[in-house]
């Protein structure tokens, strides 16, 4: 079961499973946080029943690949069990920490590029896809803070880890918008700085802006997935689909949830500017 | 420079305590950076209390949403999450909040009831044996049970279930009595749906001790301890009858918390 990567999916929440269970709307593929489902487990066996008509995808928030203290082996477990009843097309998680010791803080937290970093994340990528027995997907942070003490650039740090442990990125294209927004970088001299060849999959989501407390008279760019995607958003992903070619695009929203049907026309939308682009791209 | 584990450990008070001191120095973004942590102590305060006032609608009703969310704040600061999946996180908020509110001293039990029916809502119910599993048990007495994993057991010293109902019903009198009275309550659910009843003393000790593990003869001993006229004859088809069985074992290799 392979995705057309001309194809745009979504990502699907709680808040809409039973309306998809009940009306099993025209969509590619759905992407999920296994963290949302290992633990209800009348979810998960709708999730699985979903399955049989959906191509899914796993996006893990759990899985902390940027934490120093090691990653949670039961969790990856689960994460791998769940892999197992659902075949999912990708596993992708984040370049972030959200565990600290045995506590998870419930957000993807920015850490320092460098080499100590790097060896730790790139263990930590090679562990979970032993574990997973397949690539895993990195995707980029919506970063508000970045690190005196970095030494490598983002893009330089996720092409080493590809290139290290043989994982895939996952292109937030939103999220670039919005870290360079807030560090004060170019967006699409980032997307330039990404390895095409390693770029497995795309993610689109809403963001908010926010007077920012660091800055008084500017703002900060918060990543809410809660909200319509906004232009520099689609401006940068038609500019990364003709670096990156058509690639399997996503459609996060995750608070202030929109009726289903709003989401699935951001899908529309998402599948027209990738076949626009592939379009003049054949002329 | 310092150590990843020591950024960590330093960006993790920013965000739970928020003790910036240690972290600010080591950051870049804005003209002021360390102001930028706000958005993750948000992240954390936000979703976390959010997801506790979500579980506990009923405590919320009955102590008030600002009560409830200033608990939930000192709760995530003290009691960070030991799970990935946020849905298990606040097993332990009942204590906490008896804790808040030891003028209300049911309302720890009610917190429990309320957190267990809402792991019974997402359950998914396995099929039953029946009576004639027995058929080819060889030993009655030394034979253990595997019941669904929705089921739950509560004693209190309180009418909670009553409480809950005047909740659900959305029929709040003018006044409502908590007069202790110890009450047994057996807790199950799947699919959405959810219930209790209230058992008899003995009959609560009887399926609770086949629920944490015991074989069929001591949970009988424990609850024939309890009162005398204690019927396990009756008992065990009663159990079975209501579907609260999913395996018999002869062997208590599984037995741990309630079959978990």
């Amino acid at each position: 079961m392979k995705v057309s990567p001309k194809t745009s999916g979504i990502g699907l929440r709680l808040a809409h499973l039973s309306e998809m269970v009940a009306t099993r709307p025209r969509c590619s593929w759905l992407e999920i946080h296994p963290e949302n489902f290992l633990a209800n487990p009348h979810a998960k066996e709708l999730l699985v029943e979903l399955s049989s008509d959906y191509p899914m995808s796993l996006h893990t928030v759990g899985i902390s690949v940027g934490t120093a203290s090691g990653i949670d082996e039961v969790h990856l477990r689960n994460i791998r069990e769940m892999a197992k009843t659902i075949d999912p097309l990708f596993i992708s998680g984040h370049l972030a920490w959200s565990s600290y010791q045995n506590e998870y803080l419930n957000d993807l937290l920015p850490m320092p590029y460098n080499e100590e970093t790097l060896e730790i994340v790139v263990g930590h990528v090679h562990r979970v896809q032993e574990m997973l027995s397949r690539p895993y997907l990195l995707e980029n942070p919506a970063s508000y803070v970045a690190f005196r003490s970095s030494t490598i650039s983002e893009t330089e740090f996720l092409a080493e880890i590809a290139a290290r442990t043989g994982c895939q990125l996952l292109c937030d294209v939103s999220n670039i918008v919005v870290s360079a927004h807030n560090l004060g970088y170019d967006a699409r001299g980032y997307v330039d700085d990404l390895p095409p060849d390693k770029i497995g999959e795309i993610h689109l989501g809403g963001y908010t802006a926010e007077e920012d407390e660091a800055t008084p008279g500017a703002e900060v760019l918060i990543d809410t997935h809660a909200a319509p995607i906004a232009r520099p958003a689609w401006d940068l992903y038609a500019y990364a689909l003709r670096r990156f070619g058509p690639k399997p695009t996503l459609i996060e929203w995750d608070n202030d949830m929109p009726r289903l049907s709003t989401l699935l026309g951001e899908v529309v939308r998402s599948d027209e500017i990738q076949a626009e682009i592939c379009h003049a791209a054949a002329l | 420079m310092q150590r990843l584990s020591e950024i960590q450990a330093r960006f993790r008070d920013a965000i739970v305590h928020g003790e910036t001191s240690g972290i600010s120095d080591a950051l870049i973004g804005g003209c002021h950076p360390e102001k930028r942590l706000a958005i993750h102590q948000r992240n954390y305060e936000v979703s976390l209390t959010g997801a506790l006032l979500t579980k506990f609608p009923a405590i919320q009703w009955l102590l008030g949403t600002r009560f409830l969310t200033e608990v939930a704040r000192r709760f995530i600061r003290e009691c960070a999450p030991r799970v990935p999946c946020i849905a298990e996180y606040g097993s332990d908020f009942p204590d906490f909040i008896g804790q808040c509110a030891s003028q209300l001293p049911y309302v720890r039990d009610f917190a429990r009831l309320e957190w267990f029916v809402g792991k019974a809502a997402i359950a998914v119910d396995q099929p039953a044996v029946d009576l004639n599993a027995f058929s080819q048990i060889e030993s009655l007495l030394d034979t253990f049970v595997t019941m669904q994993t929705s089921v739950e057991y509560l004693h209190t010293r309180w009418p909670i279930d009553e409480l809950m109902t005047t909740y659900l019903t959305d029929e709040a009198p003018d006044q409502f009595e908590m007069t202790p009275t110890d009450v047994w309550i057996e807790i199950r659910g799947a699919r959405g749906e959810f219930q209790w009843c209230r058992l008899e003393e003995e009959e609560f000790i009887f399926r609770q001790s086949l629920w944490q593990g015991s074989s069929i003869g001591d949970a009988a001993e424990r609850a024939l301890d309890t009162n005398a006229r204690f019927d396990p004859g009756r008992a065990l088809p009663s159990v079975l009858n209501a579907g609260l069985v999913t395996a018999l074992r002869q062997t208590n290799e599984e037995q741990s918390d309630g079959n978990r």
